[in-house]
């Protein structure tokens, strides 16, 4: 690629000199105009014509988008697809939902504002601006200001653009070349990459590390050894050595009472069922009879199960004239302390699943043994 | 240096005849409707009054602090706006009187709840008493240093003063966040005396912040109407925009981050505050100040442009003004009334107190120049560019 002009720069040393020039310039409308100073000169955007940004709009837009996205998401997650009260307040409770609004709101904005700087105004495939190759940088990152009229669309008319500026105080001139390789090249990019993993590995063996040595380095060490008791240590707090301590005799769990019988015919005779049948209690015994009880008693309750086939093993059946004569409680009394080859289930299930599976168990006998009337 | 012209062109007759009005309307609404209208009425705008010229010592003050020149060619228009504090201290003293009616920790009952046993020696009116002289005592103390001082420097042009208003500076930043504290939790958190929350003073501040530049906005681009305050353009007053759109970002996030907090965690004396306030026709009420006090001036100060068009600022501080004044309507007044009031007895006590306030403010405008043509800054304030 030959090297083609790209602008004529004219360095100036006052700040009143290049205001003073660059409108003058303006108006003969020689090329693009720019400004390259080492600080912020007061005035200089209004007299090379620079426009107001249009970053804040975007940011605008962008920011006022994150925070309706950021609502539309924590309204569908929690009122609409995966309701769950939280503290008894409204599924779609916009107090809880402000705090990351805004913050989406920021992360969207600085997202914008940082990516937009990069592409529309550092023009980021754009890869090395010329005016960094000129001779005159050294000057215009120490104490000189540079005024440049640039290439847009026509070709720029280079002898025009010296004379405006050197009859326009330019204390010297020089022309800037296009660089053979403007624009983001593969071999740059490649470049690029290899520092970004390089800057990743030794960020992340860094980090490695001091999360590896720091809770060993004195104070940090005093977070892990704490004069505290573990569950299955020992220790000589306690005088039988144990860190856990055993509950106290005559511990009761919640919603595990010892019974107050002990044969299922007692309780048989002691208790009723206190939990009334709704469609709710029904459906939880059919569930818990189905993972607790049919393996052996069978899905239906006649004892004909695949376990009890197996093992030649005779499940009860409640089908029995027998059984369905037998009390609520007496069925109670068998899943508390358990029968012949059946375990206790007081630990399995608790209070209201229990008498549950006794009210199903009672459907099942009822489906089995319809009666006429049922039909009705 | 300044305008020849330089008093106040309020028609005084107008504002005597409306304060006259508002005080014949008072006592009726004494007479009628009882003591506990009168004296919530009498506490909002006092309250006003009292944070409107406090703000406006703030500005005079932080100016001094971080050696600002932007604003030193405005700066009389605070320390003008700042004579509302002699004035509210006067209605302040006069407000004692409502202690019975209005706050629930005076009275007999106080003596059976537990909560205000505990707090009793904080909320007993002789400490009260002594916390209200205290406060008055040293807002004068400032006032007079800050405002006096400095219209005595028009004629000294003494430069040692300047000097010695920064250098006092900040034990008056620590004074003004401790009364004014102090003012929010007795004035207006111990009308529900079992309810508490940290941030009040916090909040209390950011609305007096933000009202004490609104109106002194208003009060710059006034005069710059009139032609008054030459040379003070568009640089001077854009700060006041963006000091406004600062300010209106904080009192949004002070306001909110109390109530969220509060309504997360549902307690019971801490609830009864929000519940009193969005209930019954309040919410209505509550839901004006994030429009007023926060949207409307948020997006019109927003941009850089528009800070710099006087109609905009204008509209964003008057905006900001009504806000602030809901937001202490909003605050005081669901102590008596369980749904929002808005008859004649506001009207006639609003009469009453900006009839007063405005006298007031027309006064010190008869007092000195426009600018501080005394102060050694005034040159380089004049002469800032943005």
């Amino acid at each position: 690629m030959t090297s083609a002009p790209f602008a004529v720069l004219g360095l100036y040393s006052k700040a009143e000199k290049i205001i003073d020039a660059a409108t003058k310039i303006r108006q003969r409308k020689l090329g693009h105009l720019e400004a390259y100073t080492p600080y912020p000169v007061h005035g200089l955007d209004h007299a090379i014509g620079l426009g107001p940004s249009k970053l804040g709009k975007l940011v605008m837009v962008m920011g006022l988008l994150g925070t309706g996205l950021a609502l539309l998401f924590e309204g569908w997650t929690s009122a609409v697809d995966y309701p769950v009260i939280t503290g008894g307040k409204p599924l779609f409770s916009w107090q809880a939902f402000v705090p990351v609004m805004f913050e989406v709101t920021v992360l969207f904005a600085t997202f914008t504002a940082g990516l937009a700087m990069l592409f529309l105004f550092n023009k980021l495939p754009f890869f090395g601006h010329p005016v960094l190759h000129s001779k005159a940088i050294k000057d215009i990152t120490r104490d000189k200001l540079a005024l440049s009229i640039e290439q847009s669309g026509a070709a720029l008319d280079i002898e025009a653009a010296r004379n405006a500026l050197l009859e326009n105080g330019a204390e010297t001139v020089e022309v800037v070349e296009l660089p053979a390789w403007p624009r983001l090249t593969l071999v740059s990019l490649l470049r690029s990459m290899a520092a970004i993993v390089a800057a990743c590995v030794v960020a992340g063996v860094g980090i490695y590390s001091i999360q590896k040595l720091l809770p060993v380095v004195l104070p940090m060490v005093h977070m892990h050894d704490q004069p505290k008791l573990n569950a299955f240590r020992s220790s000589t707090f306690f005088a039988d050595g144990r860190g856990m301590q055993p509950a106290v005799a005559g511990t009761v769990a919640r919603g595990h009472l010892p019974p107050a019988f002990s044969k299922p015919e007692e309780a048989g005779q002691i208790l009723a069922n206190p939990v009334a049948l709704t469609k709710q209690v029904a459906d939880r015994g059919h569930k818990v009879f189905n993972d607790h009880c049919a393996v052996c008693h069978g899905t239906v309750g006649d004892g004909v199960a695949l376990l009890s086939r197996a093992y030649g093993a005779k499940p009860g059946n409640f089908m029995t004239a027998e059984m369905q004569k037998q009390p609520d409680g007496y069925i109670y009394g068998v899943l508390m302390l358990g029968k012949n080859a059946m375990p206790s289930y007081a630990a399995d299930l608790d209070e209201s699943d229990r008498w549950a599976v006794v009210h199903y168990i009672r459907i099942l006998q009822r489906s089995q043994n319809a009666k006429d009337e049922d039909l009705k | 240096m300044s305008a020849p012209v330089s008093r106040s062109t309020f028609a005084r007759n107008t504002l005597v005849a409306m304060t006259a009005i508002g005080a014949a309307g008072a006592v009726a609404v004494y007479m009628n409707e009882g003591p506990a209208r009168f004296w919530a009425n009498w506490l909002v705008w006092t309250l006003m009054l009292l944070t409107l010229g406090l703000g406006n010592l703030f500005l005079v003050a932080l100016e001094r602090l971080v050696g600002a020149h932007w604003s030193v060619p405005m700066r009389r228009v605070p320390e003008r706006i700042a004579a509302l504090i002699p004035l509210a201290i006067v209605l302040l003293l006069i407000g004692y009187l409502s202690l019975p009616v209005l706050f629930p920790w005076t009275r007999p009952e106080a003596a059976h709840n537990p909560i205000l046993v505990a707090k009793a020696p904080w909320l007993n009116t002789t400490f009260f008493a002594i916390r209200l002289v205290a406060c008055a005592v040293l807002w004068l103390l400032f006032y007079f240093f800050y405002v006096r001082g400095s219209l005595r420097q028009d004629a000294s042009k003494d430069p040692a003063f300047t000097v010695k208003a920064r250098r006092l500076a900040p034990p008056f930043m620590v004074t003004f966040f401790f009364t004014l504290t102090i003012v929010a939790f007795d004035w207006i958190s111990s009308l529900e005396p079992e309810w508490y929350s940290d941030m009040f003073g916090v909040y209390l501040f950011a609305g007096t912040f933000l009202s004490g530049i609104a109106a002194m906005a208003i009060g710059v681009l006034a005069l710059l109407r009139q032609g008054r305050l030459r040379d003070v353009g568009s640089q001077h007053y854009y700060n006041l925009g963006t000091l406004g759109l600062a300010f209106t970002v904080f009192y949004a996030y002070i306001g909110f981050a109390q109530y969220m907090l509060i309504w997360y965690a549902d307690l019971p004396e801490e609830i009864v505050w929000f519940k009193h306030r969005l209930e019954g026709g309040w919410q209505s009420v509550a839901l004006l100040l994030p429009i007023f006090h926060f949207a409307i001036p948020f997006f019109l100060l927003l941009g850089g442009s528009p800070k710099k068009r006087p109609w905009v600022l204008r509209i964003a501080a008057l905006s900001i003004l009504f806000g602030h004044f809901v937001d202490i309507y909003w605050l005081i007044i669901p102590t008596i009334s369980p749904t929002p009031l808005l008859g004649w007895p506001e009207l006639v006590m609003a009469c009453l107190f900006v009839g007063l306030g405005f006298l007031q403010i027309r006064r010190a405008m008869n007092r000195g120049a426009d600018m501080p043509i005394g102060d050694p800054l005034l040159v380089k304030g004049l002469e800032w560019q943005l």
